[in-house]
């Protein structure tokens, strides 16, 4: 079990949600920077914790997403100034590229681009390509040696602290069962902001853990705690996971977020009130499966379930609590229980 | 292929240089625990679990109840954590306290040093100014320096049975591995190789480095070097960067002292013995990583070499693609070597070269799993990786070396009747030390150990009879 594993972090940098989040009306504010310390300090110390553990960073910026750091490619010399004793030197380089290049991307940023939605799918998407990518061409060189063939343990950590995006429901979808493919665990660590449909989805799938922080402050305690150990570790301290996961999709049509959705039979595609023909296959529904779907659409959606011939399924379920769920998003957290630390990170 | 090795078996043994730190008082290992870079080493040394449980401490400022943290436990992983703890104790990293957790507190601040950076201390290596008559070695040339300097040592062991002496290394080298009990003159000047000698150039570089080193740590305590900066300076060298020069400076007396013996190894180069300055090389920034090869693997001199060039087949033929020469000494220990080519050794595996080996002190499983880490890619393909039947006759014929066991012991015969013979046979018996015996002749065999107990026992009663 103790083999080197493979860490990608997803930062969600969206100045709007960070500025929110700074204000001191929250009960916890959390500034940017002094987030990039702690977790400055966590990406150290997964390094710390074997020399052949390998770091990528990736950070989603409205409209965009951007490798920050990745211990694989080489730094040029001249930007990390003279060495130093008292530092070592893998972690300066690290720490000093990270910021550069976030400083960078954040002044390069318009007005109008801040109001552009978050490039958080791209992030992903893009970590699971350098997932890919690494192991795959460690597994076809023939300098391989067999234990190393595969990356061990790739998992991907998401910072996030912006509310989900429902036009992003089917791209993450996509990464989801990617990553699952890929046999990659997606950790996601919730800051700021209401609970994320999604990402919730997306730890429960791969068997990673959704963490919605109650207390910012301890941010590096809880990272250090529940993200730091690599899944072989995970059998022998229990890290949190969620005891309840929303488990709504959102539409096809509107991208909105549903409790009770119409399911083509054919394709399954999604849609929050029934269609005479599928968007997504074109197939078309009989007329009286339309009339019997509409007469019985809510406000009854319970009836309404048992009801639905094959043509369409709701696509409704919470399997917490098995009851269609139609309470607003923020009440159904995956709760979580980190100890409550009393020493907090400097 | 054989499947990895089972986690049990790993997790079982720890590296060796820790069993040597749980030896040493509380005060050296805080004194060592006053440097990062020491703590970061150590740190890396330790097994996954103990390393979780350092990092989950780290950041708090006031012990945590024994209760809490164990809660985290899973019913599976209790018994590796409370060796975990134990370990962890051993080493004076937790403060031995039942009922609440808590980093040694030199540690602690270490650890965090080393991981936020800051601090006053130099732990990780002073750089020397950049020197413009002189710049830095290429990777390169470290590597074959050090690949060049290790060899010459493993060459020496391996062909001191053969009466053909290659290159000496030098004389410290030498006392070392003699010391170690790799090597001992029984003839008069000229050093033999022993059977650890054997056991020992089979192990993979790494664990041979380790192994020469902690003798060189056990030298240095009677040598009366002070033991924490023998430690304090291997642990910095492991974390000193590749190709840059580093100043000798700020080194202390016993560190200076310790330069030659280190470029003796090929642990750091220098360009003269008098230079203001050093280099570690890969086998130096590697200590304290485990997975990538180093450069005795051959990093430098060709790829092929890195990663395996032994081909076996089921008929005992064996192909090895180098031309090394310590590669070709090494297999000659257990192979039968019938051709060489410029680049291509052929042998087969027969019974006298095997049991050449067993009677050298190397065990089957020695030469199989050299042969499994060796193996060429083309092999790697194979499931299992080496053929059965080759596998299974090596363990054979070292069964058949152990057809017969000798013990030592007494033989009593020459009883006046046979019920004495039954009274001594049983009263042995009860003591269970009768390894033979023969009722007919009226004799048994008795271990050492119950020799002065029926010795006794015959003396009382014929004392009685009389």
């Amino acid at each position: 079990m103790d083999k080197a594993s493979h860490l990608s972090v997803i930062l969600d940098l969206s100045p709007v949600q960070w500025h929110l989040f700074g204000q001191s009306t929250n009960p916890f504010p959390l500034s940017l920077s002094s987030f990039l310390s702690q977790l400055l300090a966590f990406l150290n110390a997964h390094t710390a914790c074997k020399d052949e553990n390998t770091l990528a960073v990736f950070g989603a910026f409205p409209g965009k997403s951007v490798l920050l750091f990745s211990s694989t490619t080489g730094i040029s010399e001249g930007d990390l100034g003279p060495a130093d004793a008292n530092t070592y030197r893998p972690f300066k380089m690290l720490d000093a590229t990270i910021m550069k290049s976030i400083l960078e991307e954040l002044e390069e940023l318009s007005g109008a681009q801040e109001e552009s939605p978050l490039g958080l799918v791209g992030a992903l998407t893009k970590a699971l390509c350098y997932i890919n990518r690494t192991s795959s061409a460690a597994s076809s060189a023939p300098a391989a040696r067999s234990e190393e063939t595969n990356l061990p343990d790739p998992r991907i950590l998401i910072i996030s602290v912006s509310p989900d995006q429902p036009s992003a429901y089917i791209p993450i979808m996509n990464s989801i069962f990617s990553a699952q493919k890929l046999k990659v665990t997606i950790d996601v660590c919730k800051l700021f902001g209401s609970d994320s449909v999604f990402l919730q989805q997306a730890s429960h799938l791969t068997g990673g853990s959704y963490i919605f922080l109650e207390r910012p402050d301890a941010l590096l305690q809880y990272l250090t705690m529940s993200f730091l150990p690599p899944p072989a570790l995970r059998q022998l301290l229990s890290v949190p996971t969620q005891d309840k996961v929303d488990f709504r999709a959102a539409c096809f049509c509107h991208k909105n977020i549903v409790d009770v959705g119409f399911v083509c039979s054919v394709c399954l595609s999604i849609f929050c009130q029934p269609v005479p023909v599928c968007s997504t296959c074109r197939t078309k529904f009989p007329i009286k499966t339309l009339q019997r779907l509409n007469a019985s659409k809510p406000p009854a959606p319970t009836a309404n379930r048992a009801a639905i011939p094959a043509t369409s399924l709701p696509r409704s379920t919470s399997i917490g609590s098995g009851t269609p769920r139609l309470t607003p998003l923020s009440n159904g957290n995956g709760t979580v229980h980190p100890p409550s630390q009393n020493g907090t990170p400097r | 292929m054989p499947a990895a090795p089972p986690e049990a078996t790993q997790d079982s043994t720890p590296h060796a240089l820790l069993a040597f730190l749980h030896s040493q008082s509380q005060t050296t290992l805080t004194r060592l625990y006053q440097r990062p870079s020491s703590c970061l080493s150590m740190f890396r040394l330790l097994g996954p679990l103990e390393r979780q449980l350092i990092m989950n401490l780290l950041w708090l400022d006031s012990a945590v109840p024994a209760q809490t943290m164990s809660a985290w436990v899973t019913q599976e992983g209790r018994k590796m954590y409370d060796n975990a703890l134990v370990s962890l104790s051993k080493l004076h990293i937790l403060s031995s306290s039942p009922v609440k957790l808590a980093l040694n507190t030199t540690f602690k601040s270490s650890l965090r040093h080393a991981i936020v950076g800051g601090g006053t201390s130099g732990s990780f290596g002073v750089p020397a100014e950049p020197d413009r008559k002189h710049p830095p070695p290429s990777i390169e040339t470290l590597d074959a320096y050090a690949l060049e300097r290790w060899e010459t040592i493993l060459h020496y062991m391996v062909s001191s049975g053969s009466g053909r002496f290659p290159a000496r290394p030098s004389q410290g080298v030498l006392l070392l591995l003699q010391r170690s009990g790799l090597m001992t003159n029984m003839h008069g000047s000229a050093l033999q190789i022993t059977s650890s000698g054997f056991q020992f150039l089979l192990h993979t570089p790494h664990a041979q480095l380790w192994e020469l080193l902690l003798q060189y740590l056990h030298m240095a305590e009677e040598r009366q070097m002070d033991l924490v900066e023998v430690l304090s300076f291997l642990f910095m060298l492991s974390t000193m960067e590749l190709g840059r020069d580093y100043s000798v400076e700020h080194l202390s007396g016993t560190q200076t002292a310790m330069l030659e013996d280190l470029r003796d190894y090929g642990i750091i180069w220098q360009r003269k013995a008098s230079s203001r300055r050093f280099n570690p090389t890969r086998l130096a920034t590697t200590l304290t990583s485990s997975a990538p090869p180093l450069p005795t693997a051959g990093n430098s001199s060709g790829s092929h070499q890195a990663q395996g060039f032994i081909v076996l087949e089921t008929n005992y033929r064996l192909y090895a693609y180098t031309d090394n020469p310590l590669q070709t000494a090494v297999l000659n220990l257990f192979v039968t070597l019938k051709s060489r080519f410029p680049n291509l050794v052929v042998g087969a595996i027969t019974r006298e070269s095997v049991k050449k080996a067993l009677a050298n002190g190397i065990t089957a499983n020695q030469i199989i799993s050299y042969l499994t880490t060796h193996a060429h890619p083309q092999m790697r393909k194979n499931k299992p990786l080496l053929p059965v039947t080759v596998q299974d006759q090596i363990r054979l014929w070292e069964l058949e070396k152990n057809r017969m066991q000798s013990r030592e012991g007494y033989l009593y015969t020459e009883f006046a009747s046979q019920a004495d013979y039954e009274y001594v046979l049983e009263y042995a018996k009860k003591l269970d030390v009768v390894l033979w015996e023969n009722a007919l002749r009226r004799c048994f065999f008795g271990s050492v150990e119950g020799h002065s107990n029926i010795r006794g026992f015959i003396e009382r009663r014929s004392a009685g009879n009389v």
